[in-house]
């Protein structure tokens, strides 16, 4: 009844040229778009001091929002942070992670077996029950097997891929990555859908503008919509099309990032322009620091931070993060709250009115208090590296339990996760165990962590007892969910997904030869 | 304070047409006569506030100055230290031609920065403006006081001679309540004196007071310029956030970075009483503001010192850490916010404010180009190369490096005790003096921090052209460069340190006087 008296009230307005048809959608459940790059780098932004002002639209949209600086991943690495973001819940818990070996980076590659376990919760499942139109746009990450894919997991759309866009391949040994539209393939990276190693152009994140776009206006406004906006132009090998090519003072990897400000640009300008913005919720992030391996030409900029992506320092853990939503979050707001990936589900849950699911430890906490009145709630960020707690911050201080860079045999192939800063104890290339006595730094004062605070003090002595105490109530009640990473077999590999008969594209498995992963960092 | 105003009160009818015609000159004046306020940190680093990427750095009014302002990513200071980089800020020129050089002023330094040399008060005086100064002067005492700002163009000053860690402090209050300094600073000197133009009026320095006083010196003289509708030049030369850091009461505990933290939001607080008080006497609009530090973060301070953020290294060093620095320029309807990539220097700040005041440059060899294509015209800038000296310049190793476009090359590196104990041993004491042939080539577009050197076998060829281009540069700079003598290289005595009881015994220690 108060729809339709609203809907009237509409059509009347609308003679007056001042009302939007959109405005019949409930306002206390807003659409929500996250946007999650790839291996981007808290320094990449110019909000964040990167001097390569690539980013005029992300920093309006900090003007326009919320700028969040201590905001984290909940793992270095892609599947595992994704992971994470889509279940509000850390690896450890959902299974994103190994145990072949101690303290090692996991993800899937086309061979890994496993994938997002039935019995997680993810963002568009619980969205749906509250009336959401799910779509995703880009990398999912989360398996390729069939059981694995969006669709299955709540999404009701989906333009992608199950992997990262590695290649090209021989389709012998390795089928390249393919691409999907919902349910079925519509062709595979460097055959249909082409990236250029030579010159790094490719037209996919136009691709990916252009759905996000379509997918917005197609929406009638009756229901709510999530949009997960997770494009990887950032991501080695690093693309941009031809209209940013050389654009930017960066080189390829500047390219990359002036044309995704370009297209976070276009969104938020196309939620204004159908008068939804003020019922929009945008968040946008990144799953893991900068990749510096790939540094200088493909890999990003982690500003003040510690080494980058694979690392538990803050560098590897610590990512950009914008929060905007016009009439909600007022302007050019800078909030010091500790936020998380995983937060963004607890968050869109209550956005979208509903309760976090009871039967399941939850990680991620509900920033909608913060958006409101940034304030700031106390709660701690854990740096798990694969099935290792390897640091945890409390407040301004971050205890490392364990420090690893990568190992001296990688380090001597010219594999430095930490170019130019290498700290000595610190990024270690052996793993260290410091349980007994915790390196302790303060994030504030020594956002790069170089020095450690001494164990004699009282500052340190005080502190530890806060975060042992922190610590050992996490290990007390955690769960560790059953382990997704330990398992590859090329027979799993993209050799024949749904949709490949149609395009002729269908390639033939080898037999299955499963084998325990190797994990080198 | 004013001359004219004062003459005036003698009613006398010479005067009262002298002042008539003074009062239409300033009516005239108003419009192509802005006020002029540069605003100087000391040892703050390109990657210390909010706005260049700090995470925790509380500068909500250097934000703001920077969201409506001109933000420079490529400002350069001409020195990696304090003293050189100042004398270079108010001539325009490079402290070997002034001769402040090597490293910096002492207390008791015979030489200062030559009285011959223009200041940008000088320029500015003559056409009117009242000129003060406040805060950290460093550019020398001398017989006879002789050094001081007011006799280097400025009609007043509040604040430190040099440095306010060259003075005993172990014993000084840095945080109120009574929180010590941290360390020792210099011995054997007098305590360091607080003076108001040329006359002591504290020695020792109380810390947690001193900005207070800073504030509303300034306050009061932008208030009673603009009560006049006088054009004025105020040169905010903080103390802030060299070492030791010491701050009011008003900021003391309030960061979330400690006493660095401290130091800075006390210095950032500042600012916005600056601000206020444009905004209060209703000129902000007529007014150019320029920020920005004298060279890079003193990183041996650890983590109570500055942040290069992905620069490398930091003070002493001439590598990106030691003289890349934060920048804003702000004049609201003139200049257009944003952020500029253009390459520009504290060398460009006299022949700029210079065009703006429509007055001539001095007649001696400068080393920088007017902004004013960067400012007003949202174009590019007219200087295309950095040189960078080292803390000790001679004519026979010259320049360090030379940046070109986006290209730097590095003739020599060495390290530097002040941005000793961070984790790149490049910047140690410990790396001594290298010289490079070919030179370390590095692209700063894609590498700020200066990890990935160009020049190797294969891209030797290819790269020729560029480094060929920049040994030209360098040639042609080095040509126009005749080293003046240095005023450092005069030496210390110690009679000539400042003390407020020039009689007492024994010395340095009993120079010690309440506040008058």
């Amino acid at each position: 009844m108060a729809l339709l008296y609203l809907e009237s009230f509409c059509i009347f307005l609308s003679l007056l040229n001042s009302c939007s048809s959109r405005l019949k959608q409930n306002a206390s459940t807003p659409n929500i778009i996250i946007m999650l790059m790839d291996d981007m780098g808290w320094g990449d932004l110019g909000v964040f001091g990167q001097p390569s002002k690539e980013t005029p639209n992300l920093d309006q949209m900090a003007a326009e929002g919320m700028l969040f600086p201590s905001f984290y991943t909940a793992n270095p690495l892609c599947s595992p942070s994704r992971a994470a973001l889509l279940t509000g819940r850390l690896p450890i818990r959902n299974g994103f992670y190994t145990t072949n070996a101690h303290a090692r980076n996991g993800y899937t590659p086309q061979e890994i077996m496993g994938g997002i376990p039935e019995n997680e919760i993810l963002i568009p499942e619980m969205l749906k029950k509250a009336g959401y139109v799910n779509k995703i746009i880009g990398k999912w990450h989360l398996g390729h097997q069939p059981q694995f894919l969006p669709l299955r997991h709540g999404f009701d759309e989906w333009f992608g891929s199950p992997n990262c866009h590695f290649g090209p391949y021989n389709n012998t040994f390795t089928p390249n990555i393919p691409v999907y539209n919902n349910s079925q393939m519509v062709g595979r990276y460097y055959e249909d859908f082409k990236i250029d190693l030579k010159d790094g152009k490719s037209n996919l994140t136009q691709i990916y503008l252009e759905e996000a776009l379509s997918f917005i206006r197609r929406q009638s406004g009756s229901k709510p919509f999530f949009l997960y906006w997770a494009i990887d132009s950032t991501h080695a090998p690093v693309y941009s099309s031809e209209l940013f090519h050389g654009k930017s003072k960066r080189g390829r990897y500047g390219d990359a990032v002036m044309e995704i400000d370009y297209s976070v640009g276009k969104i938020l300008q196309e939620l204004k322009s159908l008068g939804i913005a003020e019922n929009t919720f945008v968040f946008f992030t990144s799953d893991n620091g900068a990749a510096l391996i790939s540094a200088p030409k493909q890999g990003g900029s982690n500003g003040p931070f510690l080494c980058g992506k694979q690392t538990t320092f803050e560098g590897g853990m610590r990512v950009p993060a914008i929060a905007w939503w016009p009439e909600h979050i007022k302007p050019g707001q800078v909030s010091y709250q500790l936020g998380n990936v995983m937060d963004l589900f607890t968050t869109s849950l209550s956005l979208a009115g509903l309760e976090v699911p009871k039967d399941q430890d939850i990680d991620g906490i509900d920033l909608t208090p913060t958006f409101k009145t940034n304030t700031v709630i106390e709660r701690p960020i854990f740096y798990y590296r694969g099935n290792e707690l390897m640091a945890v911050r409390v407040g301004m201080y971050k205890a490392h339990y364990w420090t690893w860079s990568n190992s001296w045999e990688e380090f001597q192939m010219g594999i430095d996760f930490c170019p130019g800063q290498n700290v000595t104890g610190v990024t270690t290339h052996t793993q260290e165990e410091h349980s007994m006595q915790p390196l302790l730094f303060h994030l504030g004062q020594d956002p790069g962590e170089k020095y450690p605070l001494s164990v004699l003090t009282s500052e340190y002595q005080k502190e530890l007892v806060r975060i042992s105490s922190v610590v050992e109530q996490h290990k007390k009640y955690l769960i560790p969910g059953l382990p997704q990473l330990n398992m590859c077999d090329r027979a799993v590999m993209n050799w024949a997904p749904p949709g490949c008969e149609a395009l002729g594209k269908c390639l033939t498995p080898p037999k299955s030869e499963p084998w325990k992963c190797v994990w080198p960092h | 304070m004013n001359r004219y105003y004062r003459k005036c009160r003698n009613s006398n009818m010479h005067c009262v047409i002298v002042c008539l015609l003074v009062i239409v000159g300033r009516a005239l004046c108003l419009t192509t006569r802005p006020n002029i306020i540069l605003i100087f940190a000391d040892d703050l680093g390109y990657g210390d506030l909010a706005c260049y990427g700090h995470p925790t750095s509380g500068t909500p009014n250097l934000d703001k100055l920077a969201a409506h302002g001109l933000r420079f990513t490529d400002f350069y200071s001409a020195s990696p230290v304090c003293t050189p980089s100042r004398g270079a800020l108010l001539t325009g020129r490079y402290q070997t031609r002034s001769g402040l050089y090597p490293g910096v002023l002492y207390p008791g330094s015979k030489g200062g920065l030559p009285l011959n040399e223009t200041t940008i008060a000088e320029i500015l005086k003559p056409l009117g403006y009242a000129t003060a100064m406040v805060g950290k002067w460093h550019l020398g005492f001398g017989v006879n006081r002789t050094f001081l700002p007011v006799h280097q163009g400025f009609d007043t000053f509040l604040g430190v001679p040099y440095s306010h860690d060259q003075g005993p402090c172990q014993s000084l209050t840095c945080f109120p309540p009574d929180i010590k300094c941290y360390g020792m600073c210099d011995q054997g000197v007098v305590p360091l004196p607080l003076l108001l133009d040329d006359k002591i009026i504290q020695q020792p320095v109380y810390f947690p007071e001193l900005v207070p006083q800073y504030n509303k010196f300034a306050s009061d003289f932008i208030t009673l310029s603009a009560k006049h509708d006088q054009p004025f030049f105020l040169y905010y030369a903080s103390d802030h956030t060299h070492y030791p850091q010491f701050a009011s009461i008003k900021t003391t505990g309030k960061s979330l970075r400690g006493p660095f933290g401290d130091a800075l939001m006390e210095f950032d607080n500042s600012v916005g009483i600056i601000m206020k008080t444009l905004k209060d006497n209703n000129i902000l609009n007529n007014t150019f503001v320029f920020f920005t530090s004298d060279n890079g973060p003193e990183l041996m301070r650890m983590s109570r010192g500055g942040n290069a953020g992905l620069l490398k290294c930091g003070k002493g060093t001439t590598y990106e850490g030691g003289i890349r620095e934060p920048a804003i320029a702000y004049w609201p309807g003139k200049i257009q916010p944003g952020v500029t990539h253009e390459l520009a220097s504290t060398l460009d700040l006299l022949p700029t404010i210079a065009t703006l005041v429509k007055t001539k440059l001095p007649k001696v060899q400068l080393d920088g180009y007017d902004m004013g294509d960067i400012l007003f015209r949202q174009s590019m800038g007219k200087r295309k190369t950095m040189f960078y000296y080292p803390v000790d310049p001679s004519e026979k190793l010259s320049v360090f490096a030379v940046r070109y476009g986006k290209y730097k090359a590095h003739y020599f590196t060495r390290g530097a005790s002040h941005s000793d104990t961070t984790p790149d041993h490049d910047c140690h004491l410990s790396a001594f003096l290298k010289a490079h042939d070919p030179p370390l080539l590095f692209d700063l577009e894609s590498d700020p921090s200066e990890n990935y050197n160009l020049v190797n076998n294969a891209s030797m060829a290819e790269l020729k052209p560029v480094l060929d281009m920049i040994q030209q540069v360098k040639v042609e700079f080095e040509k126009s460069m005749v080293f003046g003598e240095s005023q450092i290289g005069k030496g210390i005595d110690p009679e000539l340190e400042p003390c407020c009881d020039p009689a007492c015994t024994p010395k340095p220690t009993c120079c010690q006087c309440s506040p008058l």
